[in-house]
C-alpha cells in the first residue's frame, strides 16, 4: 500500500450513525469502511460507464431489481 | 506512480540456497513485457514436449489461455483490483491480482465478512514442476498468498481470503495453505472454492514459507 494522506470528514448525525452501525457489522473501523465504500464506488462507475447496468437478484426467485444511479 | 516493493526470499532449487527477491505491489510493463517475451515462449515449448509425450489435455497447464496484458488492462487503475509481482534475478517469477469489493466470506461464522479474492495467481512456467524438472524457484506461490493475507490484514478483513481454484493448485491451497475447501462451485466452472479464516491466516504466516 502506498503511503496515506489524511482528510477531514464532516457528517451529519445520520450518516454518522449509519457509518457506525456499518463499521459495527462489517466489523471494520469507520476509517476502513469508508475505503471499501470508495473501491465499490469506482467498481460501480466503472461499469456504468462501460454501458453495463447495476441489479440485485433475489437468490430464490431469481427475480432481477435494477438500482438506478443518479 | 511508487511502486511499493517488499523483499522476500525464494529457493532456488538449482543451487540448492535461497535467493533474495523482491515483491512488488504492483504489475508494471516490465512484469507484462516479461510475460510475453519470457513466460509465453517458454509455456509453448513446454506445452510442445507436453503433445509430443502424449500427455493428455487435462494435465496440460490450465493457465495457459490467460492474457495477463489484457487482464492488467482492464484493471488498470482501480482500487479494488492490486496487482502483485515477484522479480528474481531480473525477471518476474510470478504474478497476483485481487478484488477487494466482489466477494464475502461462505465459511459458517465468516458468511457475509469481507475478503480478498485472488482473482489470478500464477507461477512463471520455468517454476512449475508439471512443466520443468527441476524447476528453477520454488516459494512463488506462497508468497504471493501471504501478500493477499497481508492485504486482507491491511484493510481490517483478518487475513480471509477465498479463491476458485484450478484443479492443479488444488493441493496447495488445502495443504501448504491450509485453506478450507468448501466444495465444486457451479457457479465458476465447478472449480473448487477454497477460503482462509482468520485463524487458518495466523497459521499459515506462522508457518513461515
Amino acid at each position: 500500500m502506498g503511503a496515506k494522506r489524511t482528510m477531514t470528514l464532516n457528517l451529519t448525525e445520520a450518516e454518522m450513525e449509519v457509518l457506525t452501525a456499518l463499521s459495527a457489522k462489517k466489523d471494520l473501523s469507520k476509517t476502513a469502511l469508508l475505503r471499501q465504500a470508495l473501491r465499490l464506488y469506482q467498481v460501480v462507475e466503472a461499469r456504468l460507464e462501460s454501458g453495463n447496468k447495476l441489479f440485485f437478484e433475489d437468490e430464490v426467485t431469481k427475480e432481477k431489481a435494477e438500482v438506478m444511479m443518479l | 506512480m511508487i511502486v511499493p516493493v517488499t523483499t522476500v526470499e525464494l529457493f532456488n532449487v538449482v543451487r540448492i540456497k535461497p535467493e533474495a527477491a523482491e515483491l512488488l505491489h504492483a504489475i508494471t510493463e516490465q512484469q507484462l513485457a516479461d510475460w510475453e517475451g519470457e513466460w509465453v515462449p517458454e509455456l509453448f515449448k513446454a506445452m510442445q514436449r507436453l503433445r509430443r509425450a502424449d500427455v493428455e489435455r487435462r494435465q496440460w497447464p490450465q493457465s495457459r489461455h490467460w492474457d495477463w496484458r489484457k487482464k492488467a488492462a482492464v484493471l488498470q487503475g482501480m482500487l479494488a483490483n492490486p496487482g502483485f509481482s515477484i522479480v528474481c534475478d531480473g525477471l518476474t517469477q510470478g504474478m497476483m491480482i485481487v478484488d477487494t469489493v466482489k466477494h464475502q466470506a461462505r465459511i459458517e461464522g465468516q458468511q457475509g465478512k469481507h475478503l480478498v479474492y485472488v482473482m489470478f495467481v500464477e507461477n512463471a512456467p520455468w517454476n512449475r514442476a508439471e512443466l520443468f524438472d527441476p524447476p528453477r524457484y520454488r516459494g512463488v506461490g506462497s508468497i504471493l498468498i501471504r501478500a493477499a493475507v497481508a492485504l486482507s490484514e491491511e484493510l481490517e478483513f483478518h487475513g480471509r481470503i477465498g479463491l476458485h481454484s484450478l484443479p492443479q493448485a488444488n493441493e496447495f491451497y488445502a495443504n501448504t495453505c491450509g485453506m478450507t475447501d468448501l466444495g465444486a462451485d457451479p457457479e465458476h466452472d465447478s472449480l473448487r472454492y477454497f477460503e482462509m479464516t482468520p485463524e487458518q491466516a495466523q497459521a499459515f504466516i506462522a508457518k513461515g514459507a
